[in-house]
């Protein structure tokens, strides 16, 4: 249904990008055609009879330039004259008759049909052509491959003449193996690409925050887990479980991590009073992350929003974002299934317990689910 | 001998006349615009510098268009007239004026051109063939 609009309107687009080559001259003349019936009495034309007698119009400009070149050429000539033309006006005419036009030898200077043209600009007032016309059709110039003289170079072969274009470049067709320069350091890698997983998530989550306190306000807290440096893995806390996670995170980590500070920044929300428990389920979620941009090497702000304990989530890559978390649908099938949301399989015992924390809580408080 | 002077002098004014209107046609702009003209006669192979040419070249066209236009003209006037009986006279001549391709199709049959639609449906016998057969 709608389905079909669209390809009408495509189908219809295309119908007009397909246009003959000489369109332009055609609508010109469409529009001159449409000048002289003006003048001689009408007061409007159907569009295809407008265009077969521009179409015409066209056809007789070409027969007269035709039959005065062939004229020309005849008399030796390659340029066109004045009594070619008027031979092939002749010519053209003489379907109609113009008086003089069954004698056989005439003196072109009394050609009637020249006559009748005279009389014809004498009579008819002159009405030029409505705008413009730029001359037509452009000519682009191309770029030509440069010359080996103009390149300066001297051709390798004897038999090349050196005003023929030049040869490519070798660089451009030999072949020459390639060894990867850089040192590749694991390490390093590693380090790098958690870097840019945790820019991609902040980003993610500061689009969130940007979302969520527009919609309704929040009282949140953002707590910060003291000292935890390990970076990418939130911990649900209230109070007592920090240390617990805390723990739990550096022992699953594996390898380093540059130490990254945990939120510091305080969130500017506007106070509406509602509550939406998911937006202050998860704006400690959005703290912790958005300080984390701010990050590596401040190893200052902590500042302390109390109320609630922080929730952090785990986002390991971007795509399992809010809206998965907050599929309760999850939560109800059982826990077991909580920790694929998350990614690592390592901590998968402290991510359930964390996940069926959050889900609880979430799940007590009113949700406002289409504020996300 | 006068009589060779006397073809003389004729020629010297048509030769005259010709130049004076050549002249002439500098001021002149005709409604078929130059460019135009020249693309379609550098089309065709006709090479000439001189714009008076391009201009004799266009204003051949726009007279030879203006014929046709003319007597597509009282071909419809006359069709209007035909279907204005008593009442209603001149209401019915000012309505507006329209070039239709049925005129156009018959004028354009004095000059050799056939551009004739199909009829659409076929009610008689006589659908098709042509006018001269039909009417007048």
């Amino acid at each position: 249904m709608s389905n079909e609009g669209i390809v009408d309107a495509d189908e219809f687009e295309d119908s007009k990008v397909r246009v003959a080559a000489d369109e332009f001259g055609r609508s010109i003349a469409k529009v001159a055609i449409g000048q002289i019936c003006e003048r001689i009495g009408f007061d409007s034309s159907n569009d295809s009879a407008l265009e077969a007698l521009a179409d015409i119009a066209i056809r007789y400009v070409r027969d007269l330039g035709k039959t005065a070149k062939f004229y020309a050429n005849v008399a030796n000539r390659t340029e066109c004259n004045v009594f070619d033309v008027i031979q092939s006006l002749e010519d053209l005419d003489s379907s109609t008759g113009f008086p003089g036009g069954s004698e056989a030898f005439t003196s072109l200077l009394q050609s009637s049909a020249m006559k009748e043209i005279i009389e014809y600009v004498e009579v008819v007032e002159e009405v030029p052509f409505a705008q413009p016309v730029p001359r037509f059709p452009i000519v682009r110039n191309r770029k030509l491959i440069p010359s080996f003289v103009q390149m300066g170079e001297t051709p390798e072969f004897k038999h090349v003449p050196d005003w023929l274009p030049a040869f490519p470049d070798p660089h451009t067709y030999v072949y020459s193996p390639v060894w990867n320069e850089r040192t590749s350091d694991p390490r390093s890698d590693k380090v790098e690409l958690a870097r840019q997983r945790r820019k991609a998530e902040s980003s993610l989550l500061s689009l969130q925050k940007r979302l969520l306190s527009s919609g309704s306000a929040v009282t949140s807290t953002s707590e910060v887990s003291n000292g935890s440096k390990k970076s990418r893995f939130l911990a649900v806390t209230d109070g007592q479980t920090v240390n617990d996670s805390t723990e739990g995170e550096k022992a699953a980590l594996e390898g380093d991590f540059n130490p990254v500070v945990l939120p510091g920044k305080r969130v500017k929300e506007s106070s509406m009073e509602n509550h939406v428990s998911i937006l202050e389920t998860f704006a400690p979620v959005i703290e912790a992350l958005s300080g984390r941009v701010s990050e590596s090497g401040e190893n200052g702000e902590r500042d302390f929003l109390d109320k609630r304990p922080a929730v952090r989530l785990n986002f390991n890559n971007g795509r399992k974002m809010m809206g998965d978390s907050l599929d309760l649908r999850l939560w109800n099938r059982g826990t077991g299934r909580i920790s694929s949301w998350f990614g690592r399989d390592d901590v998968v015992d402290d991510k359930k317990r964390r996940a069926e924390y959050i889900l609880r809580q979430s799940m007590e408080n009113p949700l406002d689910l289409p504020q996300l | 001998m006068n009589h060779n002077q006397q073809s003389n002098e004729v020629r010297h004014d048509d030769e005259n006349a010709l130049s004076d209107f050549l002249a002439s046609l500098t001021d002149y702009t005709p409604t078929i615009p130059d460019e135009l003209v020249e693309h379609y006669l550098a089309k065709s192979g006709f090479q000439c510098p001189d714009v008076r040419l391009t201009r004799l070249v266009a204003v051949a066209a726009q007279k030879f268009v203006s014929d046709i236009a003319i007597d597509a003209l009282q071909h419809c006037k006359a069709r209007q007239a035909a279907v204005v009986r008593d009442k209603k006279d001149k209401q019915q001549r000012d309505k507006r004026l329209i070039m239709s391709m049925e005129d156009l199709s018959k004028a354009l049959q004095e000059y050799g051109v056939n551009v004739k639609h199909q009829e659409y449906f076929a009610d008689n016998p006589s659908a098709g063939l042509e006018s001269a057969s039909r009417d007048e």
